[in-house]
């Protein structure tokens, strides 16, 4: 009789011996999970200080700084039109919303709320051109400014490119992070997908797309991470309270997604994904044409160097295409989220983005008007590399 | 000369002898105690009487229509159209007979087609060819029949029922189709694992720690999955997929909307005209409050 070519008993054996261990950490797992967990997200207050149909716009409580430690120009951050901005305030120690707090930023953002049958009409004119400048505007009359700080993540950076080339006046400093904005790359699957979408057929079936949906599209970009490895290692670590605790934040967040408004994602899967307008300065919004040069305030480009999706190929090619002087790309070693939660990011990002827009917030008064002239730079961090110069 | 009998002109005059009888004792006997006894009237009183008159009035009815019937005349010109019955009867039965044949010839026809497709394709070993049939046969044999012309004050009804059948099972097929596929890098790693065990055995270098296993197996899986995602197949079977979904949405929204009409509640479709006026009304608002602010 042949051997057997697989030594299934020595394979058994081993899975054995883990076996023992796996049942204890079952046992502590159980104790774990039906005691009380802080799975709580967003806990850091805020007040809502400016509300238009379902859109909120959130000020939060500064932890009353000095003057001279605190930024002078306030920062408004937009979220994209998927998942929601709980993601920058998702757990203690791991928060860029407490990160900003703490650098002295006094921090706006916008809660695009659930959209519901109503919104399906909405264009991204009305977005950018009605809830983000009416934003803007209450801001700016709320301070006494002209300018204020834009900071956008993801189709919410997106729009805020298009509203910074629109408005430029309004906007002193320009951030943007995993912003897609060249869709004409085959690096992620998103861009090759979306390729072949029949976005007419798809809206005109749904009105708006169902968030279930597009979740379920996200997960098809990687089934065996995001939906077997993810909850293996879950099961691994069910016996760590604080992991738990984290894990389930995490799953809040990631499964809490209001649909997208129906004439919105029309437009920004035709003339983005399908047409690639945004890039060349054909886009147009609200009758009138996207330039990029118009775009002269300084510019902070993030990005993921593992993004899956929206890669790098979809993010660098916007500082060479605005106008301003003053841009800087920084590549980061993580991927679509892990800019914001991982813990190596939290020490380089928000950081980083409170140091640069001090740099520019102080400089009008140390050169009496006069710009400090800054080049184009590009910094990509590897893992071996150091923080953030 | 022996009587024939069995004409049906003696049988039906015979009949109708019997049956003029019949209705005439029939009508003696109801309206008989009335005339016979001064029978005090029931406690249905007036009512009753109504009753009764009623049926008397039918049953001379009848009792006039079976003396008409006996009289010689009239039993030859019904003759004349009962003789002529049976030949149309008979070319109405064929007709319809030989529509039944072909329509079941055409069946069998069909059924025979079904054999004669599917024999191209492999089903003991299940792999997309399976679906490819299944697809082919509904498309080709089966979802005509669901496209066949309606009548009637209910056609456009029946139409949007048929097209919700229809949109639906194109769905499913799609759907197990989709689904399938998704599978395949699945039972790819699991060929690709035991090989690779194969050869680490024969190396004597197989993992100590199931985790090992565990993450061999998971990395090999994420590769079949990537490569699976990259291929033309999926992006044409994700957007056929995606597609069916959409038409099948679309023809269930239509469907449902019939029922919803017949409830007193308003159905998307006013509802999404009323958000169209309303979302119009505000951007209206909305700019002329901006232009007065400026």
């Amino acid at each position: 009789m042949a051997e057997p070519k697989i030594p299934i008993d020595l394979i058994l054996k081993r899975l054995s011996e883990d076996a023992d261990k796996a049942q204890t950490r079952a046992q502590k797992a159980s104790e774990v999970l039906i005691a009380p967990l802080d799975t709580e997200i967003a806990s850091t207050p805020y007040d809502v200080v400016y509300e238009e149909d379902r859109v909120k716009l959130k000020h939060y409580n500064r932890a009353a700084p000095s003057p001279d430690e605190g930024l002078k120009t306030p920062l408004l951050v937009v979220y994209a039109l998927i998942n929601r901005e709980t993601m920058l305030d998702l757990q203690p120690g791991r928060s860029v919303v407490h990160s900003f707090l703490e650098s002295g930023i006094d921090l706006y953002m916008v809660d695009w709320g659930y959209p519901s049958r109503k919104d399906r009409f909405l264009t991204i004119d009305d977005h950018v051109n009605g809830y983000m400048d009416n934003m803007v505007d209450f801001i700016l009359e709320k301070h006494n400014l002209t300018q204020i700080n834009l900071m956008g993540i993801c189709m919410g950076g997106t729009f805020c490119v298009i509203y910074s080339a629109l408005h430029p006046k309004k906007i002193k400093n320009l951030i943007t992070t995993v912003t897609p904005t060249n869709f004409d790359t085959d690096q992620g699957l998103l861009h090759i997908w979306m390729k072949d979408v029949d976005v007419d057929r798809m809206v005109d079936a749904f009105g708006n797309i169902p968030a279930d949906l597009m979740n379920f599209g996200f997960l098809l970009l990687n089934p065996a991470r995001l939906m077997i490895d993810k909850y293996v290692g879950f099961s691994e670590n069910m016996d760590n309270k604080t992991f738990v605790e984290n894990f389930v934040r995490m799953e809040k967040w990631i499964f809490d997604s209001p649909d997208v408004p129906g004439e919105t994602f029309r437009q920004f899967v035709k003339d983005c994904y399908h047409k690639n307008l945004l890039i060349q300065n054909k886009m147009e919004v609200g009758g009138e044409r996207v330039d990029l040069r118009k775009i002269t305030m300084p510019l902070l480009n993030f990005y993921g160097q593992y993004d899956h999706l929206v890669p790098p190929g979809a993010c660098d090619l916007l500082t060479s295409k605005v106008g301003s002087k003053d841009t800087e790309d920084i590549c980061l070693d993580t991927g679509h989220i892990g800019i914001y939660v991982s813990s190596k990011c939290q020490k380089e990002f928000a950081p980083k983005i409170a140091r640069w827009l001090r740099e520019r917030d102080e400089e009008k008064e140390r050169t009496s008007g006069k710009k400090t002239k800054r080049g184009k730079t590009r910094t990509s961090l590897k893992k071996a590399k150091g923080s953030i110069t | 000369m022996v009587e024939d009998n069995s004409a049906p002109e003696t049988l039906l005059e015979a009949w109708m002898k019997s049956a003029t009888r019949f209705w005439d004792s029939m009508a003696k006997a109801w309206t008989g105690p009335l005339s016979a006894s001064e029978t005090p009237k029931p406690p249905g009183g007036a009512h009753e009487s109504r009753a009764r008159e009623s049926m008397g009035s039918t049953l001379r009815m009848w009792q006039t229509i079976s003396s008409t019937m006996i009289e010689p005349g009239a039993m030859d010109s019904l003759f004349q159209g009962i003789n002529a019955l049976p030949e149309v009867l008979t070319k109405t039965a064929q007709t319809g007979w030989e529509k039944f044949f072909a329509f079941q010839r055409q069946w069998f026809e069909r059924a025979g087609k079904i054999g004669e497709r599917t024999e191209a394709y492999k089903f003991d070993n299940l792999d997309q060819d399976a679906f490819r049939a299944w697809a082919e046969i509904y498309e080709e044999e089966f979802r005509k029949f669901l496209n066949v012309p309606q009548l009637g004050l209910t056609r456009a009804y029946q139409e949007r029922m048929g097209r919700f059948t229809d949109r639906f099972n194109l769905f499913q097929g799609a759907m197990a189709q989709f689904i399938y596929l998704l599978y395949l890098p699945m039972e790819k790693s699991f060929k690709v694992m035991q090989e690779r065990l194969e050869a680490l055995s024969r190396e004597k270098q197989l993992p100590e720690n199931s985790q090992d296993y565990y993450r061999m197996w998971v990395k090999i899986l994420e590769g079949h999955f990537m490569t699976l995602f990259k291929s033309s197949e999926y992006t044409q079977v994700l957007g056929k997929t995606l597609s069916a979904m959409e038409d099948f949405m679309v023809a269930k929204n239509e469907m449902l909307q019939d029922f919803v009409q017949m409830l007193p509640v308003p159905t998307q479709k006013d509802m999404d005209g009323l958000y169209k006026e309303l979302y119009f009304l505000k951007r209206r608002v909305k700019q002329l409050e901006k232009s007065s602010r400026q």
